[in-house]
Parts: C-alpha cells; structure tokens; sequence
C-alpha cells in the first residue's frame, strides 16, 4: 500500500464521524432525511476503511500518523493489533447503534445536537483507540468526556441533570488525576510511542516512587471510566440517558475507554517486568476482584432492568482489568476477547431493555412477566445476552471466562477462579429469573402502556424495525463470536495476535 | 524599533484626533488598531530575526536616559495588544448590546493601548509608575462608561490603584536613593541583598500586586470588572492585569537578587496557590455571570503568580515560558468569555447565572464559545491554557520535594472545571428555559467564538511556539 | 541629624499616615485626602534623597514635578468621580423617598 495513503488512513477513519458529526450540528431540526444520510455515509465509510486497515495490519503493515504537538510528546495516531480490536468493536457497534438511535429518536426534539455530538463522542472513542502515546490518548479521552455529557443529559430534566452532573463530576475529576499522571511519566521520560514491553524498565531503579504514584494517578483516571470501585458512582445514575446512549456508555465507549486505556498502561507503558518489579500487579488485581464482587451484589438487589444491567457493567467490565492484571499471556487474550464479547451482550441487552421500555412502557423487573409472547425476537435477543453473560457456552462470555480461568491458573492465582465461580452464580442469580418470567410466567391482561410501534405484532412487527433489527444483530454476533471463536476471523483469533505480539511468543 | 514605535503612536494619535474632532468614529479605531497589529507584528518578526533593539529616547545617554527595549516577548505582546483591541473594537462596533456606542470608549480605549504598548517597551522604572498611573486612570474611566451604577466600583478601583501607584513609586524612589539609577538592566548590575532593597522591592511587589489583583489584593476586580460595560470587561481581563504582572517579572527575575527572590518567590508561589483556590470557591458560589467570569480571572491569575513565585524560587527557566502561555491563553480565551458572558447576559435580559437555563437553546452559539474558552481555563487539551498547564507541571513533577505543588494545580484545575461546568450544565437544563428578551445577534455571538477558537488553535503552533518562547525568555528575560 | 534624614522621616511618616487614613477612613473625601497625604510623603521622600548631594540631583527633581503633575489630574478626576457618584446616590434616594 502507497505509505502516504497508509499513513493518511488513522486520521481518515477518526474524520469519518468527526465531519459527518459538524455538519450534522448545521442541520435544522426537519432535515430528517439529510441527517440520516450523512450519519449512514459516516458509518459505512469508516468501516470500509476499518475493513481496509484490518487487512493490512494482519498483513504486518503499520499505519502512522504524526502531528507535533509538545516537546517529547507528538499526537501520534497509530493502528497496531490492540487498537484495531477496539476501532473494529466500535465501529461496528457504531452502526448498529445509530440505527437504533434514529428509530428510537423518531419524532423526539433536538435531534441535530444529538447526533451531532454522538458522531463526536464515536470520533472520540476511534481517536482513542487510535492513539500512539499517552499525550494523545489524554487528548481523545478528555474529548470523549466532553462529547458524552451533552448525551447524558439530552433529555434535560431535572433527573438527567442531576445524572449530568454527577457524570461531569466523576469523569473531570478522572480526567484531571490523568492529566496528571501523563504530565507526570512526560517529566520523567517524555510521551514516546506505546511500544509491547512497555517503555519505563530503564527508570524503574532511579524512578520508583514517581512510576508508583503516576500509576496510581492513571488507574484512578482510567478508573472511573472503566467504573472500578470507588469510582463506579456516575454509571449507575446515568441510567437515565436515552437508551442508545447508555448502550453507548456501557458497550462502546465510554466505560471500554478507560479498560481499555488500563491495558495500554499496563502492556504499552509500564510493560510486564517493571509492574512486577514495582509489585503494582497485585493491588489491581485485588480491586479487579472486589469490583466483579461488589458489582453482581448490588446488581442483585436492583428492582428497575436498566439498573441491574448498569451494576452488571460494572462487574463485567473488571473482567478485563482482572485479565490484564494477572499478566499472563492467556489470561491477557481473555481480558482483551472479553473487550468484545461483553460489547457484544451488553449492547444487546441494553437494545432490549430500550425496546421493552419504548413499546411497552416496561421498566421494572416485575413488569416482565411473559414478555417472551409479545416480543419474541427482542426476548430471544435479551435470553442470548443474558446467558452469555452468565458464561453458558457456546455464546462469547463462555470463551472469555474460559481464557481467564485458565489464565489465572497459569500465573498460579487459584483463588481467582472461586471469584470466577461465585460471580458466574451471582451471574446465574441476577439474570436467570428475568429470562424465566419472560419466557415462563403468564403475561398480565394489559401492559404497562403500549407505544403501538411496528405494528404491535409478536414476531417480525413486535416493535419499530430500527429497533428490533441492530437488537437482533448484535445477538447473533455474540453467538457467532463464540459459535465461530475457533475460526480465524474470531475476536478470539484476533486477541491472540494482539496477545503474540504483546508478549513477543 | 520603528515598527514597534509605530505600534505604540498610531493608538495614541488615533485617541487625541478622536478627541480633537470630538468624533466617536469606531471605523477609525478600528482601522488604527488593525494597522497598530500589522505593526506590532512587523516589530515582532523583525526582532525575531535581527535580535533585541534599544532606543534612548531623547538621545540622554544612560543613565539619564529613557530607555525603551523591544525584546522578542515585548514584540510579541505588543501584537498581542493590539490584536486583543482590535477584536473588542469589531465588538463594541458590531454587537446591538454593546453599551460603548457613540461613547467615550473610542478614544479611551485607544489611549489605553498606547499606553500598555509603552509598558511593554519600557525598561525604566519611574517611566513605568507613568504609564501604571495612565493605565490606572483610564481603566477607571473605561469602567465608570457603565453609567452612575457602576461608580461606586470605578472609584474604589480609582482610590486603590492610586493608592498602590505610590506603594510603588515609594519603592522606587528608595531604589534610587541607595543605587542611582532608574533603569532596570543597570540596575541588575549593582543591587545587592539589603535591607533597603529588600523594602524597596516589596513596596514595589505590593503595589503591583494590588494593580493586577493579585491574591490577597484582589478585591477591587470583581466588582470594576463586572460591573463595566462588556468590551471594557474584556479588556480590563484580558489586556490591563497584565501590565503590572510584566513589570513584575522583569523586575524580580532580572533587577532583584536572586537571594532576596528565592525567600519572595516562594510566598508568590503560596499566594498562587491561594488565589487558584479562593477565586475558584467564589467563582463556584456568586449567582451572577459576569462576576463569576471576574472571579475566575483571580483564579487564573494564580496559575500566572504561581509561574513566576517558583520560577525565582527554583531559578528553573522553562516557567518563564509557562508564564507566558498563560498570559497568552489566559488573554484569549477571557476575551472570548466576557463577549460572550455578555452577550448572553443583554440577550436574556439578566445578570443572574439562573437566567442561561436552555442557553443552549437561546444563544447557541454564544454559549458554545462560552463552554469552548472554558475548556482552556480548566486545561482541556489540546488548548492554550493545557499548554501553559502542561508547561508548567512538567518541572513540578520531576522531583518528589516538588510534588505537593502539584496538588495546588490539582485543585485548581477542579475548581475551574466545576464553575465552567456550573454554567454549561445550566445551559442544557431544559426545564423552563428563560426565553430571550431582544433578538439574538448571531454576528456578535460568532465574533465571541473567534478568540476561543484561537487559543485553541495555539495546539497548532504548540511545539514551535514553546521552543521559540523557551529560547527568547532564556536569553532576552 | 542631618537635613537630609529628617526630611526622610517626615516623609515616611505622612505617607504611613496617609496609608492609615486610606485603610481606616470610609468617607470618600477622607480617603482621596489621605492618597494626597501619601503623595506628599513619597516626594517629600524623593526631595529628601535629592538633597544629600550637591549640586541637587536633578533626575529627582525631574521625577517629583512629573509626579506632582500626575497626582493633580488624579485628584482632580478622583474629585470629579466621586461628586457625579455623590448626585446618583442623591438622585437614588430621592427616588425611593415618595415610596
């Protein structure tokens, strides 16, 4: 490939919502179809490139772009292996998730601000992911912030704002505790490109207590997004988000975002000898655990479906951080891989949850009750998500689950497979009774309202198909990921590349 | 040298014609201040290229002489100057809601550039007290434009800036009775750490202090600055604070000895810190939007004094540069918020923050230059203000003794990200939304977006911009 | 004691006095008088050092009439300000008065 194209392609693909996205804010409010237009360009185009660059860099091509910024610290954009799993991962979910915003959002006011800054906050997700160094990724994290505020409070009641609020809150002051940490490792040794292995190992003797506190600073940072206790509080109130955007939140960006960055920290930045050497290891991996744990009780005790999804997000996403922080190469293929799968099922059930909510005015778990006969896809897609999560094969929890227990007993933790066991049953506990009352207990005479969308059918008319269609999508591509994970095209064969190349095996 | 002479005369003649035609004619000060920036800019290429000039005014030899000293950062803030006043001018020229039409704002704001333009270029330190006391006068003048509501404010400004002029002139003159001389470069040849240097400089400190608001003497600003009309706000904010804040530089980092700056540098550096906080928790509390803007440049001018306290207190050169960028920063993106804070504020008919609930609705594009300059303020990058930041912190971090000052910018880093906040979140709120009293101007909500799209812009230029500053500080200071 | 140092402490002293009035007098004329009073310390200060040498140092003279200048037209629109201030206060409470 021509080098000027490969290296104009990470930009490329961080503009293909960035643009779409500022036009979109020039729209008036009843260019319905123009708006429907761009965003849809935007989607396709970027995945075509994402397509494109996936090839390439199975190919062992590299894309790079540089742009000076600071002394010692360009803005660097770059694809390597890990990067193009989130990039591919949000890009997809991208697509199934505006077109279920354009349904869900049919006819609501302010749609020009919403996509516009949803656009903004998918660029900010891709230049994340993208980023080459710690001075960029600072840059597209604090932007990501600022995108998804808007989209919290979109509704601008008082309780959207209080959820606002709270989320500002929470994630500035993330943000700042970052700032801090990359201004910190920048005075030590500039921002140089994330390399596998890890930059710091010369510093390791001369600087320990600056590397201890600026790891401290960046898990804090990337902490709240990746919503690890105590930081968690914003997800569970930002419940009140439109459901395009808590899916948005809770799969894609947001809360990936900062798992995401703990990986490039731990593998990119500090590199595996030196976290040992600084015996940084075992704390994180004692938070992971206490976040799984904490997550699935209080997901247990919520009443509302959205809210015990929201604390599931929060024990699931650990999954990731307890992968990457036993720091063995097969617990780091389930931690990335779970990157994906828990996309993939949360996003699903976070689809459901919106359409139960929109047709059928459903909002609590008690209002359940034999929703498997009025909407049979929208159930059967919330059976699949739910199990997935519980790790019942062959759906994608299960493969995750898997690398991390063998993971685990890899690098000798035993006791992290009884906090696998006990969470898988929380797991069991918190999800199975809603799929039993949706499929097995009787439905009540009326529901609790009835939007009257689609048609009102049960199967393919059971709600609006904007709705129902990305909520199927997704499904099957939680099922296909485990169904398929043998095969080379898996997120799984995917993770293993990232993990060879990581490691140097 | 002529160029920046030229930079300097042209907003002065443009103010006595004004005065002597009794003509309020905005098109010329506009047009004198575009041609003042093509001047100043020329200054500054020229001295980026042929190096540092000095002029004796007069033809006096030193140490009788006058000395005027275009070094590349009194270039550079001589283009600054007049870029600044060349927008407010578009402003107050253009905006339906500008209260400065037809008024005495022409010629005073031209004087009021000339008049910082010979700050920048003096060296001398009566001739500073001259141009203090010039600045003094007019900026009063310029905040009691506002009318009999704003009086009370302009003349507590009026009493207080008279007040630390002979702080400062006292200071001066005990300077010159134990060395001779006025001139800042011979000065840094024979003062040494006594007791009468020691007064001296502090008088001198205090004075200064107090005329750029300075944590603990800071009190004065809210009020004059809220209460002027907005392009004089603007101005005030962006432009005016920071004439006694470059004589302050000069005078510590080169006159001052360096014992005596080390044990001043850092009670600076702790009263940094304190207006970082205290400017922030008002800021956070006042209900009103001008003043909130008012207390936030206390806050910011924090981050400026914190620059130059540990840059005499650790002799580390790289936060000459940190103190620069924020001026610079901290010049635009004020600029920004006062228009806009302004304009919002003649838009919904209230003074009160309540009244931007919806904003996002009424005045789109004045709350999004708002929200853009604010994201400077707390250091969001890539922006202006990140790069002042970022600059800064870099020596704080590099050893643990230094850390603790890290929380200070820690802290006030939160504080300006929860009073910018304060008012962003406002303007999502959808719950009854104020409606707009008089039909929003969208070329003045634009204009206000203009110089908060520049300080973002500086991430542009960043790199280059930082080694330049770095080099010309080091050797010109 | 030298003339000289006399005349230092005189001026010392009116312009610590003046400093007392500005802090502690809330009276609008009060506090423009005690500005005055500062001034006339510090050139009394100026005028003091200029002495000490023979013939008298001239840069001081210099300096203390063009501060004399500079602290008329301060005063004068100090004066000004605070009598326009004096008519809106007036003019204010005439207005709530009939209430």
């Amino acid at each position: 490939m021509n080098p000027t194209i490969a290296a104009m392609l990470p930009p490329a693909i961080v503009l293909t919502s960035l643009i779409p996205g500022l036009l979109i804010f020039a729209l008036r409010e009843d260019q319905y179809r123009l708006r429907t237009q761009l965003n849809m360009a935007g989607v396709f185009l970027k995945l075509a490139l994402v397509g494109l660059m996936l090839y390439g860099v199975n190919q062992g091509l590299s894309f790079r772009f540089a742009l000076p910024f600071l002394p010692g610290g360009e803005l660097i954009l770059h694809a390597d292996a890990m990067s193009l799993q989130f990039v591919a991962l949000s890009s997809v979910l991208w697509l199934a998730t505006t077109i279920y915003a354009i349904g869900y959002l049919e006819g609501a006011p302010l749609r020009s601000r919403f996509f516009g800054y949803f656009s903004l906050c998918v660029s900010a997700t891709v230049g994340l992911a993208l980023a080459g160094n710690l001075v960029t990724f600072l840059l597209f994290y604090e932007l990501l912030t600022l995108a998804t505020f808007p989209l919290v409070v979109h509704r601008g009641t008082a309780g959207a704002m209080r959820a606002g609020r709270i989320y500002l809150a929470y994630t500035l002051g993330g943000g700042t505790l970052l700032l801090m940490g990359v201004a910190l490792l920048h005075a030590l040794t500039g921002s140089p490109e994330f390399v596998p292995g890890g930059y710091l190992a010369p510093l390791v003797d001369s600087h320990r207590a600056g590397l201890i506190l600026a790891f401290v600073l960046l898990v804090a940072g990337l902490g709240v997004k990746a919503a690890l206790i105590p930081m968690h509080g914003w997800l569970p109130t930002a419940m009140v988000a439109p459901a395009p955007v808590s899916a948005l939140l809770h799969a894609v960006a947001v809360v990936k975002a900062g798992a995401f960055g703990i990986m490039r920290v731990v593998y990119d930045v500090y590199g595996v000898e030196p976290m040992q050497l600084l015996q940084l290891t075992q704390p994180l991996l004692w938070l992971a655990a206490a976040t799984i744990m904490y997550g699935s009780i209080k997901a247990l005790q919520q009443q509302e479906l959205k809210k015990r999804l929201a604390y599931s997000t929060v024990s699931q996403v650990s999954y990731i951080t307890l992968g990457v922080a036993l720091l063995g190469p097969v617990a780091a293929v389930g931690g990335m891989v779970h990157l994906v799968h828990q996309g993939l099922m949360k996003i699903t059930l976070f689809f459901c949850a919106g359409n139960f909510a929109e047709t059928l005015h459903v909002h609590r778990i008690r209002q359940m009750n034999g929703l498997g006969k009025r909407m049979p896809f929208t159930m059967a897609a919330f059976t699949v998500g739910a199990l997935g999560m519980i790790g019942v094969p062959p759906i994608a929890g299960f493969i995750s689950k898997w690398y991390l227990g063998s993971g685990a007993l890899e690098v000798d933790q035993g006791w992290v497979i009884v906090i696998l066991v006990i969470a898988g049953l929380l797991n069991a506990a918190y999800f199975l009774p809603l799929v039993y009352r949706g499929w097995f207990m009787r439905a009540p005479e009326t529901w609790p309202g009835d939007a009257k969308l689609g048609g009102g059918i049960p199967g393919r008319r059971e709600t609006h198909w904007m709705l129902l269609w990305p909520t199927v999508f997704t499904a099957v591509l939680s099922l296909l990921a485990g169904i398929l994970a043998g095969t080379d095209l898996s997120p799984l064969a995917w993770a293993q590349l990232i993990v060879q190349r990581e490691f140097g095996l | 040298m002529n160029l920046a002479l030229l930079s300097m005369l042209l907003p002065l003649a443009t103010a006595l014609l004004l005065l002597a035609l009794r003509s309020r004619s905005a098109l010329l000060v506009i047009l004198s201040s575009a041609l003042a920036l093509g001047a100043g800019s020329g200054a500054l290429f020229q001295v980026v290229d042929g190096g540092s000039e000095t002029l004796l005014l007069g033809g006096w030899d030193s140490p009788l002489a006058i000395r005027f000293h275009l070094t590349p950062v009194t270039g550079m803030l001589l283009a600054f100057t007049a870029l600044i006043h060349f927008l407010v001018a578009i402003y107050a020229a253009r905006s339906r809601h500008s209260q400065t039409r037809h008024s005495d704002y022409w010629p005073l704001s031209c004087l009021l550039h000339g008049s910082l333009a010979a700050l920048w270029l003096s060296r001398d330190l009566f001739n500073w007290y001259v141009t203090l006391e010039l600045l003094g006068l007019i900026s009063v003048a310029l905040v009691a434009l506002a009318g009999p509501k704003a009086y009370r404010a302009a003349l507590r400004y009026l009493l207080l800036s008279l007040m630390a002029s002979l702080c400062y002139l006292l200071g001066v003159a005990l300077l010159y009775g134990q060395y001779g001389v006025l001139d800042v470069g011979l000065l840094a040849e024979v003062t040494q750490a006594d007791h009468t240097t020691s007064a001296a400089l502090m008088l001198m400190t205090l004075g200064l202090m107090l005329k750029a608001a300075l944590w603990p003497l800071h009190l004065w600003l809210p009020p004059a600055h809220a209460g002027a009309p907005t392009a004089v706000s603007a101005l005030l904010s962006a432009l005016v604070v920071k004439g006694p804040l470059f004589i302050l530089w000069l005078l510590w980092s080169q006159a001052a000895p360096a014992e005596i700056g080390q044990q001043a540098g850092f009670l600076m550096a702790v009263a940094g810190v304190l207006a970082l906080l205290s400017g922030g928790w008002s800021a956070m509390r006042t209900p009103y939007i001008k003043t909130l803007v008012a207390y936030s440049t206390v806050a910011q001018l924090g981050y400026a004094l914190m620059a130059l306290g540990l840059l005499l207190f650790w002799q580390i050169p790289e936060l000459h540069v940190a103190l620069w960028l924020f001026v610079l920063a901290h010049g635009l993106a004020k600029l920004s918020m006062f228009l806009a804070a302004g304009e919002m504020q003649a838009t919904l008919g209230s003074r009160r923050l309540t009244s931007l609930k919806g904003a996002t609705q009424t005045v789109p594009v004045a709350m999004f230059a708002f929200a853009v300059a604010g994201g400077s303020l707390i250091g969001l990058p890539p922006s202006g203000g990140f790069l002042a930041k970022w600059v800064l912190l870099q020596p704080l971090f590099l050893e643990p003794s230094h850390w603790p000052w890290a929380v200070g910018v820690l802290l006030g880093t939160l504080a300006s990200a929860v009073y910018v906040f304060r008012v962003v979140s406002l303007a999502f709120d959808r719950a009854e939304p104020m409606g707009p009293n008089y039909r929003p101007d969208r070329f003045a909500q634009w204009l206000t977006m203009l110089p908060a799209l520049l300080v973002w812009g500086m991430a542009l230029v960043s790199e280059p911009l930082i080694e330049w500053l770095t080099g010309v500080t080091r050797v010109s200071a | 004691m030298s003339l000289s140092l006399f005349y230092l402490c005189v001026g010392t002293t009116l312009w610590l006095l003046g400093l007392h009035g500005m802090l502690r007098q809330s009276h609008v004329l009060r506090r423009i008088i005690a500005v005055n009073i500062m001034g006339g310390g510090v050139f009394t200060v100026m005028v003091a050092l200029a002495i000490r040498s023979d013939p008298v140092d001239p840069v001081l003279q210099a300096l203390v009439v063009t501060g004399l200048v500079v602290a008329v037209s301060a005063t004068a629109f100090a004066l000004r300000l605070a009598s326009s201030e004096a008519v809106a206060q007036r003019e204010k409470q005439q207005e709530e008065a009939p209430r």
